[in-house]
């Protein structure tokens, strides 16, 4: 978010703070410094905490994923305790009991436990699709930029191809096709597909970091290419490499329940956020608000804070990109 | 600047081949051979299965070099009457009909024919662009244009209430799941307000179905009342995906502008004492919409692939409606269609994009 932030460089510590510091601590004598150093991590954690909408969106964040992990045990959903409903479309919001509090369905059962285990499937999609989709993506960028030649072009040929087919289209085909309702196939139909954009910056990254003269050092003593790679290159290239992960999960939470909308996603009789607004698309006309805006609004919270978070990492791991 | 063309263009070809070759090994892949569509119909006989899959040289259990055949057929490579690499007039299939030439396979223009309708997937496509074309470009110039305002106001303001203002909202829309903003404005504008129409593209109780002849004869009759339909349609349909893809060409915009604000020439139009009106529409502006320029011709395919997820909630019979059709019906060669356009739509204008920044930007060198 745009915000002033000072150029902070490692090691480069904000002098009048810390005398403010070691004064308070050395009791009354302003002139006793003692300087701290910081790590790189702990400037990158200091950068992140000012982004005040990351923190709020990283706190949300763990709560989701709570949700998802402990919601169920401590609320077990079963699908076919119906109650009944007096209006047609299901009964609207009241606050008592807290079964109600979001309203009902058609068949009666509450729209929160719907959120709550919903949260389940998008929570997955979401991280899983990161780690498989980054970990594909960080590969494939490494090896095409370290490597180069005609490694590099074979392989950034493919990424073209990728990135010139219509990825909605190709999800919605796949996901139609293989997906069979299964929501381990789709994780895995979503982490093959989302990785293209993030290996190109991988490459372009790595094109740029192996001219570097901590690399000629490292090969000077004898390091092996693959080391090189991932031990002394990838942690130097890693802030962008995080920043787009966190983009991918977003992509994949929305990509998921806009399939899962469509009745191509997690099978009908599963629980998700895309599913529940599905459903209730057929009743929005009749009135029925609550069973939509509630996913729905879950799902917008849910990926706003991925976004805010990528966006306060941004500013934390790679402060050279702000504009 | 021919030359760069020219080596650019052919630097396509694998790129369009690994297109034609992924989408139809995608339906190749699918479970259920095509034939299968036609279960639910007991009024098709075997016999007539057969002819279509002869026409098209499918074949039930596909050998390997029955996919081959398959492949090459839907190309246009080979003959599928014929059985063999020659048309019926005896030329090479895969030269054009005047030539001598077949007229199956896509080189020919020819991209079969839909599964669901027994329509020519050329045909149905076809009828889908103006559709597509009006939602889309309206949409497109919308944003495109409020875009470059909010990105150069906010890039001049950098850090005041505006910026933070536009930036936190540019953040919260590209978040929000465009078919759920769709269907809260359904809700709120249509259902509950009465304002404005929730689907379609005429109202069908006033006019017959859009781009049907009926409907252009009654549009010449009333051509005013028309275009007033179609725009209270379009109302919705347009706000959502102005307000969803704003958000990242107003970003661009501003560290466009930011960029050739902080450049040498920049402040010597200031030094120079030139009001600043004209340091920034004259020198900063017009700089800084260089890369602008290539990346909206980065955005023109959605002018002809539709938007899907609008499309779809707003029930617009455009391409992206289509395509979602195709989906929950396995047409394939429908969806090949679709895919093959579409993404030689992008290729295209990549290289359009490229090419224009090489004519806009004299300091881009193409050799």
């Amino acid at each position: 978010m745009a915000k002033t932030i000072r150029p902070t460089e490692p090691l480069a510590v904000d002098h009048s703070h810390v005398a403010e510091i070691a004064a308070e601590e050395a009791g009354t004598q302003d002139f006793e410094v003692a300087l701290v150093s910081l790590n790189q991590w702990q400037l990158a954690w200091r950068r992140y905490r000012r982004h005040r909408l990351a923190v709020i969106g990283s706190g949300f964040l763990l709560a989701m994923i709570a949700v998802a992990i402990f919601g169920t045990i401590l609320w077990p959903y079963n699908p076919n305790d119906i109650p009944g409903v007096t209006t047609p479309g299901g009964d609207p919001p009241t606050l008592n009991p807290i079964e109600n509090l979001f309203g009902t369905d058609f068949g009666g059962r509450s729209v929160l436990q719907m959120v709550i285990v919903g949260a389940r499937i998008s929570v997955a999609v979401g991280l899983f699709t990161m780690l498989i989709a980054t970990t594909i993506g960080v590969t494939i960028g490494a090896l095409a930029g370290y490597a180069g030649g005609r490694l590099d072009g074979a392989l950034m040929r493919f990424v073209d191809l990728m990135l010139a087919i219509p990825f909605l289209f190709v999800i919605l085909v796949a996901a139609r096709f293989f997906g069979g309702g299964d929501p381990v196939t789709l994780i895995v139909i979503f982490g093959l597909l989302f990785w293209a954009g993030l290996s190109r910056l991988v490459r372009a990254l790595y094109l740029s970091l192996r001219e570097a003269e901590f690399v000629e050092a490292a090969k000077a003593v004898g390091v092996s290419d693959m080391r090189i790679t991932f031990r002394h290159i990838l942690p130097n290239a890693l802030g962008p490499i995080v920043v787009s992960a966190t983009l991918i999960m977003a992509g994949a939470i929305v990509t998921e329940a806009f399939v899962s909308f469509l009745n191509f996603g997690i099978r009908a009789t599963d629980v998700s956020w895309g599913n529940a607004l599905s459903n209730s698309k057929g009743y929005l006309l009749q009135g029925n608000w609550w069973w939509p805006f509630f996913p729905g609004m879950a799902l917008a919270l849910t990926v706003i804070a991925v976004n805010f978070i990528g966006d306060g990492l941004r500013d934390a791991l790679d402060p050279r990109s702000k504009e | 600047m021919v030359k760069y063309i020219i080596r650019r263009t052919l630097g396509l070809i694998p790129l369009l081949l690994g297109i034609v070759l992924i989408s139809f090994a995608l339906m190749k892949l699918a479970p259920g051979g095509p034939e299968r569509q036609f279960n639910q119909n007991p009024r098709v006989t075997e016999e007539q299965i057969n002819a279509w899959l002869t026409r098209w040289c499918l074949e039930r259990e596909p050998t390997p070099i029955g996919i081959v055949r398959e492949f090459s057929g839907w190309m246009g490579f080979y003959n599928c009457d014929t059985e063999s690499i020659f048309s019926a007039s005896g030329g090479l299939n895969l030269l054009p009909e005047f030539l001598g030439g077949g007229d199956n396979g896509i080189i020919h223009g020819d991209l079969g024919i839909s599964i669901v309708s027994a329509r020519p997937v050329t045909d149905i496509i076809v009828e889908r662009i103006p559709a597509t074309l009006i939602l889309t470009s309206v949409a497109l110039f919308l944003w495109v244009t409020i875009a470059i305002l909010l990105g150069v106001i906010a890039a001049v303001r950098r850090y005041s209430f505006f910026d933070q203002t536009v930036t936190f909202f540019s953040y919260v829309f590209y978040s929000l799941p465009t078919f759920w903003l769709g269907l809260m404005f359904i809700f709120f504008f249509a259902v509950t307000l009465h304002w404005l129409p929730a689907q379609g593209i005429v109202s069908p109780r006033d006019w017959p179905p859009f781009n049907t002849p009926q409907y252009w004869e009654a549009f010449g009759q009333d051509p005013w009342s028309a275009i007033y339909d179609i725009g209270r349609h379009l109302v919705l349909p347009v706000t959502v995906l102005v307000l969803v893809n704003i958000a990242g060409d107003s970003r661009f915009v501003r560290a466009s502008m930011l960029e050739a604000l902080n450049q040498d020439y920049v402040r010597t139009a200031r030094a120079k004492g030139l009001p600043r009106r004209t340091v920034i529409m004259k020198h900063t502006f017009r700089n800084a919409m260089l890369p602008v320029v290539t990346n909206v011709a980065l955005e023109l395919p959605f002018l002809f692939s539709g938007a899907i997820v609008t499309e779809t909630i707003f029930s617009w019979a455009g391409m992206g409606l289509l395509f979602i059709e195709g989906v929950t019906a396995r047409d394939y060669f429908l969806l090949m269609g679709l895919i093959l356009i579409t993404s030689t739509l992008v290729i295209a204008f990549n290289l359009v994009a490229d090419v224009v920044y090489a004519i806009v930007d004299p300091r881009i060198r193409y050799d």
